[in-house]
């Protein structure tokens, strides 16, 4: 389903300043050599597969490479070295809601953020009110995205991306959107998902969620794999080894 | 390898279609009139424009109707115009969806010149009204309408494509070189001059004048105006120069574009 090989991944830190005229000339003129710029390597040498109907969590601290891992699988990013072979269609759920516009209304939005998704209009207009259903959102449908609130949005925004039934599913933090009511029906809708066969890359600080969910857990540090394992044991070492 | 590029572009072009409808709702927002501007604006841009030009600087163009003449070269200027500038930032403002959602990044820049498209061919409504009404005296010739118009969606896909070849480019170097938005709105302000858009090639020096055989814009508004004006169609060596430099623009912005799209991801 999912064979990442030997993926490495890199950044240059300096990159930003480069970017105007004024310091090219600077460079050019100056006869100074550009300084080597600061490389930084958010993906070291990883690898791992998943099969089909795995439920895989990714934990690491902050900047451990979890969140550029899924852009290079969801095919955003493409890594400096290495291999990844995807077979079947991604819904990335990273970040939800990056596809709204925030002068439209909801409705409006239904439609654009399902076509960036890859979404079939006749698929929209079939599933639009389950959608809407899900979203818990009737009475809003009209109101222009940038009157919600935030649980709004990601009400709104988790509804759209969940409504197919993908055979890969990317998510990135976001079963902690909205009230608790909506947090057990997104948590109960991926279950759902889960249990008719999709494969699922999710990542997340609570190793709570992540042991209850999955069904692998590969932690990753300074963009390295420091163990790849059961959830129960690879989570408890983590956390063991967070709190030294 | 065009097979797979039409496979691409029909996956994608309900997604282009949402972009551009976007386009239109965020445009025409609490407006009262709205689509109707579309219709309205070029009318009265031509009604300012005519009495500049013609009333306060006097200028005219031997034997042809000069609010015509005027209106073909302003109409289509302002399509490249719009079109290329639209494109050119329209990268860098949806960095946050390519950063998130893998999507052809193509798409962008193409929608971007459609939109305006749109725009641009309802202009033409005007446009053709002004026409019809230089029949019942309205400047001091008359347009006849002829068989050669239907050359003119010929002329106006060679522009379409030189301006989205164009935009490609701009968008791409706008990702490496964010100057470019200064840079741009710099050199179309020297193009719109040294197009002749409102004057005749006529009152240029010689060697200006021979130095318009390579700038597309002018062929491109020469070609509809030799129709539109003078009833002729171009000959066919114009023809084949603005297919050229249409088609040539179009695939030198999409090779740039497809060589340097995988880098976008690390400057925005």
């Amino acid at each position: 389903m999912i064979k990442i090989d030997k993926v490495s991944m890199k950044f240059n830190l300096g990159i930003e300043k480069d970017s105007s005229l004024k310091q090219f000339f600077v460079d050019t003129f100056s006869g100074k050599k550009k300084k080597k710029q600061e490389e930084f390597w958010a993906l070291k040498d990883v690898s791992f597969n998943v099969e089909k109907g795995e439920v895989v969590g990714l934990i690491g601290s902050n900047g451990a490479g979890k969140s550029t891992l899924l852009k290079v699988v969801s095919g955003v990013m493409k890594p400096t070295k290495g291999q990844v072979e995807v077979k079947g269609i991604i819904s990335p759920m990273i970040e939800l809601g990056a596809g709204f516009d925030a002068n439209l209304t909801a409705r409006e939005n239904i439609y654009l953020n399902g076509s960036i998704l890859g979404y079939s209009k006749k698929f929209l207009d079939e599933k639009f009110n389950e959608i809407v259903e899900f979203s818990e959102l009737r009475d809003f449908l009209d109101v222009p995205v940038k009157n919600f609130s935030s649980g709004m949005t990601a009400k709104l925004a988790f509804s759209i991306a969940t409504i197919v039934n993908p055979e890969i599913l990317i998510v990135d933090e976001i079963l902690s959107v909205g009230d608790i009511k909506f947090q057990e029906k997104s948590k109960n809708k991926m279950m759902e998902m889960i249990k008719g066969g999709t494969t699922v890359l999710y990542v997340s600080h609570s190793l709570e969620s992540i042991q209850d969910l999955c069904t692998k857990v590969i932690w990753l540090k300074h963009g390295q794999i420091v163990k790849i394992g059961n959830p129960k044991e690879t989570c408890e070492e983590y956390y063991k080894e967070q709190m030294e | 390898m065009i097979k797979r590029m039409l496979t691409n572009f029909k996956k994608y072009s309900f997604l282009m279609s949402q972009l551009i409808s976007r386009d239109f709702k965020v445009k025409y927002k609490r407006s009262v009139l709205g689509i109707l501007w579309s219709l309205l604006n070029p009318l009265l841009t031509m009604t300012v424009m005519t009495i500049v030009f013609s009333q306060m600087f006097k200028f005219q163009v031997e034997g042809v109707n000069y609010i015509v003449y005027l209106m073909t070269g302003i109409i289509m200027f302002n399509y490249f115009n719009g079109a290329s500038s639209a494109a050119m930032t329209s990268v860098v403002e949806n960095f946050s969806l390519i950063n998130k959602v893998y999507i052809p990044k193509y798409i962008f820049p193409i929608s971007k010149c459609l939109f305006v498209g749109i725009d641009f061919l309802l202009t033409l409504i005007p446009w053709l009204i002004i026409i019809l009404l230089t029949y019942f005296g309205l400047g001091d010739h008359i347009c006849q309408i002829n068989i050669n118009y239907i050359l003119l969606p010929y002329i106006f896909l060679c522009l379409f494509l030189f301006a989205a070849g164009m935009g490609l480019l701009l968008s791409c170097i706008s990702v490496f070189l964010r100057d470019i938005f200064h840079i741009y709105g710099i050199i179309i302000t020297l193009w719109n001059y040294l197009t002749p858009v409102f004057y005749s090639i006529e009152i240029l020096p010689d060697f200006l004048q021979k130095l318009m055989k390579f700038n597309p814009l002018y062929q491109f508004i020469n070609c509809a105006r030799s129709i539109v004006l003078y009833g002729q169609a171009p000959n066919l060596t114009h023809l084949v120069i603005i297919g050229i430099m249409g088609f040539g623009m179009f695939t030198i912005g999409g090779l740039v574009f497809k060589s340097k799209q995988d880098k976008f991801i690390y400057y925005i």
